[in-house]
């Protein structure tokens, strides 16, 4: 049986709809070669969230321009000049770049994700200050995207993490590193100088020499070192990453040499944008989960206590619990120049960890910091991210996820 | 080839004038007698008693995973928690109606850590610092009492003897009253024998600090 539209049937009530705009420029390309009206991209386009991102990656895009000839075009200044002095590949190359199409079978992506947006996604700003060629606003899509599943991750696997950990393990999961990392990892090689005769299958940027200093946008203010910058106001006013200075607009390094790690960084966030505007959320879900959050980290390395028995009893304290005792389980060579203590920190009958050291202080300490690690790192065993839920009819799915009263505070 | 020595040569022996006893002596003289004695038992958790596959659990010695939160710090709505709570009855039935060895008692050398829930038992291991309850015993007249002595003679009237005097601890003399001189004054004759300290010491006393910051990420 048919579905019934419902939009349809009270159409002629409703006010006409403007023209629509295409959400893809290469929109009307693709739909030449692949199965024309797939009905998961359609479904696809009429998300509200893709939308309302896409308006700004095409605010200073010409899009009627763009249907007329599928491609961006350059001013009319640039085009005419021979290809050695364009500053990034022409669009229309991408598709006899050996490099692009071997990078989207290497990465598993679907043929319908045009190589055209793959080499888009591969110059940055330093190399092409034109925003309808570089992938400065694809970039800011796809950091926001990242920065989104991967605070949703943790928060909701991890309720009782305390925040600077929480920046810690941010940074080390789509840190500008680790984004470079993973650049490298997926074989991406950079052009020596971006250019218009290079394959577009290389990443474009502006080298940064040996020796140069940072471009301004980079350096980021610091605070002064008196200042006592709070968490909170690392949460409201700064990055993801709880970094003393606001992420930096990625159109703000036109012409400006950058480090490589730089340009990686915005390559990864940029597929990732573009991945989320061609393909849909449910792919780029699967995407990060296969290569962000598959990559392992540890995270009991990422704490640091500084008083771990104080913070202990003050949280014994504040569940009501018993007040903690180090109790010492074994020990050998107590009279020689290497003993070795073993200690449970118990509350009342239950041991809530455990450490060994050269000294009953140490031992204490390490006890006392493993039944902190112990208490930060609880997992729920039934988890439902919010993201899970998006696009999905029914609303029974969805689990209230475990929220924890907060940080132990001293 | 026998292994007793002929009688002949026993006699010749005993006519030896020797303290030690003439009974006959063996040593480990063959190479089979060896690799007996090398042959050691499997541990009885590695053979099992029945023919059907079992699951053998034998955990090396380490601390435990602060990955396994301990069953206080569960929520309450916790699946874990029950199931944890199931096993811990069970094994506490377990450990009621069988004998338990006074040797593997917690505390004692012998008792292994493991990660299934610890034998039921009332006896703790013994506490590092003997526990002490907080008394909140000292009134406004006795804090001004304190206050008052340090700020006379604080050269006589020192933190400890304060403490000592006034059944409270060290901290808490410091958190009432300060000697800033004094405390100047000390600070400047710590620093005065820093300054005396070789390459050596400061090294190593800088590589406590550094130790010491470890104990808290537990590395």
């Amino acid at each position: 049986m048919k579905r019934i539209r419902l939009s349809r049937c009270g159409a002629q009530l409703l006010a006409p709809s403007p023209p629509r705009r295409p959400l893809c420029p290469f929109a009307p390309s693709l739909q030449r070669t692949i199965t024309p009206h797939n009905h998961r991209i359609q479904s696809r386009l009429q998300s509200t969230a893709a939308g309302t991102v896409t308006e700004i990656d095409l605010d200073d895009f010409d899009v009627a321009e763009a249907v007329a000839d599928e491609l961006p075009t350059r001013p009319d200044s640039v085009r005419h000049r021979p290809r050695e002095l364009l500053p990034s590949p022409e669009p229309r190359l991408a598709k006899q770049s050996a490099k692009l199409a071997a990078l989207r079978s290497r990465l598993s992506l679907p043929p319908r994700f045009p190589l055209e947006t793959l080499a888009r996604t591969l110059v940055h700003p330093s190399a092409d200050p034109d925003p309808a060629f570089n992938n400065g606003s694809l970039s800011i899509l796809g950091a926001n995207l990242l920065g989104y599943y991967t605070t949703e991750h943790l928060t909701c696997n991890y309720p009782r993490l305390p925040m600077t950990v929480i920046f810690a393990a941010q940074y080390a999961y789509i840190g500008p590193k680790a984004l470079a990392t993973i650049a490298s990892e997926w074989g991406i090689e950079a052009a020596a100088e971006p250019g218009g005769e290079v394959d577009p299958g290389l990443l474009q940027f502006k080298r940064l020499r040996s020796g140069q200093d940072l471009p301004e946008p980079l350096k980021g203010k610091k605070a002064p070192r008196k200042w006592n910058v709070t968490t909170t106001n690392r949460i409201l006013k700064s990055d993801e990453f709880g970094s003393q200075h606001a992420g930096h607009d990625p159109q703000a390094l036109q012409r400006q040499p950058i480090p490589m790690e730089e340009a990686a960084q915005s390559f990864v966030q940029a597929l990732v944008g573009s991945l989320h505007l061609h393909l849909g959320s449910p792919l780029v879900k699967r995407f990060y989960r296969d290569h962000f959050l598959s990559r392992h980290l540890e995270m009991d390395k990422l704490f640091d206590f500084r008083t771990p028995t104080r913070d202990l009893s003050k949280l014994c304290a504040r569940e009501g619990f018993e007040a903690p005792v180090a109790r010492l389980i074994s020990e050998t060579g107590r009279h020689t120049n290497h003993p070795v203590f073993v200690v449970g920190v118990y509350s009342g009958k239950d041991k809530l960890g455990e450490g060994a050291g050269s000294s009953l202080d140490e031992a204490r300490t390490r006890a006392a910091a493993a039944a902190m690690k112990g208490w930060c790192l609880y997992r729920p065993l039934e988890v439902t991210v919010p993201s899970s839920t998006e696009g999905e009819v029914d609303p029974t799915k969805w689990k209230p996820n475990m929220i924890d009263c907060g940080e132990v505070i001293v | 080839m026998s292994t007793c020595k002929s009688l002949t040569r026993i006699c010749a022996q005993s006519s030896r004038s020797t303290f030690l006893p003439t009974t006959q002596r063996r040593h480990e003289s063959t190479a089979r007698r060896h690799k007996k004695l090398l042959h050691v038992q499997q541990a009885p958790s590695f053979t099992p008693d029945r023919a059907s596959p079992t699951l053998i659990f034998n955990p090396p010695s380490s601390a435990p995973s602060v990955y396994h939160t301990p069953l206080k710090f569960l929520p309450r709505e916790d699946k874990r928690k029950d199931l944890y709570q199931k096993a811990l009855n069970l094994s506490m039935h377990a450990a009621l109606r069988t004998h338990t060895p006074n040797v593997a008692a917690p505390g004692t050398p012998l008792s292994a850590p493991s990660n299934l829930p610890p034998r039921p038992s009332n006896a703790l291991p013994p506490a590092v610092r003997t526990p002490y309850d907080k008394k909140y015993h000292l009134t406004d007249v006795e804090i001004d009492d304190i206050r008052r002595l340090r700020l006379e003679d604080p050269e006589y009237w020192t933190r400890a003897r304060l403490a000592e005097k006034f059944e409270c601890s060290q901290f808490f003399v410091s958190l009432i009253v300060k000697a800033p001189e004094k405390a100047a004054r000390v600070e400047g004759e710590h620093a005065k024998m820093r300054a005396r300290w070789g390459e050596r010491r400061t090294r190593a006393r800088v590589d406590r600090a550094r130790r010491k910051e470890l104990w808290g990420r537990d590395e």
